[in-house]
């Protein structure tokens, strides 16, 4: 229910609509274009097609691209998850050095991408580790870490201090109460902060050149691809990295956003 | 039942939160079988009572003993008692009678077994019907009733209850108090029930523990506090009550007279010792229940003094009129209640009459 006077609603929305739009037609255009034929430059509007996804399909260096990417996603979901889990119940217990904690939590995610991948790049060379897909994990995990971290700390600081409570006072110990009450109430922050995690690792481009070795992930193969030219087969990948992203983050928002307590039937 | 032996006592209980003082050396038994009721206003310590003794907080001070044992440092999960938390802590993940059976399956009891107890719990609540809904699928009274069957089905010796039914609209209220009275009945376990709404700890309780300012202040049957309260707080605090100011007089048997603005009062100090010895001329307070103010008829000797009828409210079945009384008939405000009557009160507004108390209708406190 609005209680804004009718001219004051419109120009709200008016202005609503405008920003919505210039913010979010640039990503259309490639998801529109990806379905045309480019000659010469432009884009050939007469002919829709689906050429460029068969090309897409048939690219070997790209299907590689796109296991790497999922190998290295889900090694970082994993890693991120179980880690940052355990910081965010550090935290709320209330233990000593948790503000120092955090701060180092969020300093690779605030960080710009390039001093990040910087200077792990000459930690791994100061410790003699080899630039592999296990650097590239490990870049990844310490960058997705702090939004893990915030996802379930967030959940744990809404969580009523009094379920704990009841578990013990029914005869519970510290171990059945975190198995049975903390992490089921978890669950869903850490579903959604994986996806979420999954979401920047797919996505991540500079720390990961910085630190992989041969082999390429999806941004990384596009960077490269785009350096020699504008082919339609790149349409066709960013369109497609577009849609998948947009799916996770609709899915992460399932996860996160509390559902509205279901009413009593009958 | 076996009500006079003593399940817990706190001995010179205090408690701290950092350097701020909640509790200032408590004294208090719990009798085996009863329902105690901790009344007091809000931030009087009750809440901090109970955790107390459910082991959800630390004692600063003093010790609790559990038939006679020191369990001050028992860890919550070993204490043989169980907690209706007042927002009621329900497991939100688990439905209600993975709830009701938690207590039973932490402690590795058969699967057969939990599932018998379980049924016999919810029976116990009348929530058999709902055993495989989700807390959030229930209305706020069964919600406390899994909150209750949960605490029950282990068997406590103690349930705790905390301000239980401070959330419930006041029809549901009245249910659930006349509910937990009737369960305490069947299942014959000690109750502590904390509350700051004096009504319903008179309705309820076989004895009321009276806090105030992380001190108690009386502990007695609900007749005992509203009729020999102990202090001026509880005087006031508990039911309405008419107190005027003034000196004691010389003990006389068991009565004992005190000089206020209304002339010389008399009042009963019959089980109270403390006022035979408190010296002449002490600072007290004659107290009175509006109920026992009435007109003054020739008969009455002691206790006459005059007032204003300054106004009348009908409340239903009784009148409650206000007088004002005491020098210029302004001074003290007094209330006088009596059966309201379908021919009209005999009472008008702005009207002067006699008043009167009977001496064993009126007892004194201290200042
Ligand atoms: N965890 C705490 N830290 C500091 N002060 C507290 C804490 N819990 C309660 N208090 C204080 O202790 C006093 C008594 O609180 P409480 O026992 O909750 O009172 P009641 O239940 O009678 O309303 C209040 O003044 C409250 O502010
Ligand atoms: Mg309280």
């Amino acid at each position: 229910m609005s209680t804004l006077p009718r001219p004051s609603t419109i120009f709200l929305a008016a202005i609503t609509t405008l920003v919505a739009v210039l913010l979010y037609s640039p990503l259309f255009v490639p998801i529109v274009s990806s379905f045309f034929i480019i000659s010469h430059g432009n884009v050939d509007w007469s002919s829709p097609t689906l050429s460029t996804y068969v090309a897409l399909a048939g690219n070997h260096d790209i299907l590689a691209a796109l296991r790497t990417t999922l190998v290295v996603g889900v090694c970082t979901v994993i890693l991120s998850v179980v880690s940052g889990t355990l910081l965010a119940l550090y935290y709320h217990g209330r233990h000593s050095g948790r503000s120092i904690l955090q701060f180092i939590i969020f300093l690779p995610f605030l960080m710009p991408p390039i001093i990040s991948g910087l200077a792990l790049l000459i930690f791994f060379r100061e410790i003699g580790l080899e630039r592999s897909l296990l650097t590239v994990v490990i870049g990844h995990t310490v960058f997705v870490l702090a939004i893990v971290y915030r996802t379930v700390l967030m959940r744990l600081q809404s969580m009523s201090r009094t379920l704990v409570e009841a578990s013990y006072d029914l005869g519970a110990n510290g171990w059945q109460t975190f198995w049975r009450i903390i992490l089921p109430n978890l669950s869903s922050a850490m579903v959604g902060g994986a996806i979420l995690a999954f979401a920047l690792s797919f996505d991540e481009t500079m720390i990961t050149i910085l630190v992989t070795g041969t082999q390429s992930t999806l941004p990384v193969r596009l960077w490269a691809m785009m350096r020699l030219g504008f082919s339609p087969d790149i349409n066709a990948l960013v369109a497609l990295i577009l849609m998948f992203t947009v799916l996770l983050c609709v899915l992460a928002a399932r996860f996160l956003i509390p559902r509205q307590m279901a009413t009593e039937r009958n | 039942m076996s009500q006079n032996t003593d399940l817990l006592t706190l001995r010179s209980v205090s408690k701290s939160y950092g350097t701020v003082p909640v509790l200032h050396d408590i004294d208090l038994s719990i009798r085996d079988g009863e329902f105690l009721t901790v009344l007091g206003p809000s931030g009087s310590g009750k809440t901090t009572v109970l955790r107390l003794i459910g082991g959800l907080e630390p004692l600063t001070a003093g010790e609790i003993r559990l038939d006679g044992q020191d369990i001050s440092r028992m860890p919550i999960n070993k204490r043989p008692f169980n907690t209706v938390f007042q927002d009621y802590a329900l497991f939100p993940h688990m439905t209600v009678s993975g709830n009701v059976g938690y207590g039973l399956s932490v402690r590795h009891i058969k699967r057969k077994e939990i599932a018998r107890r379980v049924a016999e719990a919810l029976e116990l609540v009348q929530l058999g019907r709902f055993a495989e809904r989700f807390p959030a699928q229930l209305s706020g009274g069964q919600r406390q009733r899994v909150a209750l069957a949960r605490a029950l089905i282990c068997q406590p010796r103690l349930i705790l209850l905390d301000e239980p039914l401070a959330a419930l609209d006041l029809e549901l209220r009245r249910q659930m108090q006349e509910f937990l009275k009737s369960i305490q009945r069947e299942i014959k376990t000690t109750f502590l029930f904390v509350t700051h709404d004096q009504e319903e700890a008179i309705g309820m309780a076989d004895r009321i523990c009276v806090m105030q300012a992380g001190h108690i202040r009386q502990l007695g049957t609900p007749h005992e506090l509203y009729y020999k309260p102990n202090c001026e707080f509880v005087a006031r605090f508990f039911g309405e009550n008419n107190l005027v100011a003034g000196k004691l007089g010389p003990v006389q048997g068991e009565q004992r007279p005190i000089e206020t603005a209304l002339g010389r009062l008399v009042c009963s100090i019959s089980d109270q010792p403390h006022l035979k010895t408190a010296p002449d001329g002490a600072s007290a307070f004659a107290a009175f229940r509006p109920e026992a103010l009435r007109l003054a008829d020739a008969n009455d000797g002691d206790n006459r003094f005059s007032g204003t009828i300054a106004d009348l409210a009908f409340a239903g079945s009784s009148t409650v009129a206000t007088i004002m009384a005491g020098a210029d008939n302004a001074a003290q405000r007094l209330r006088l209640r009596m059966p309201s009557r379908i021919d009209g009160s005999i009472l008008k507004s702005g009207e002067t009459v006699s008043l009167s108390f009977a001496p064993h209708e009126g007892h004194l406190v201290l200042a």
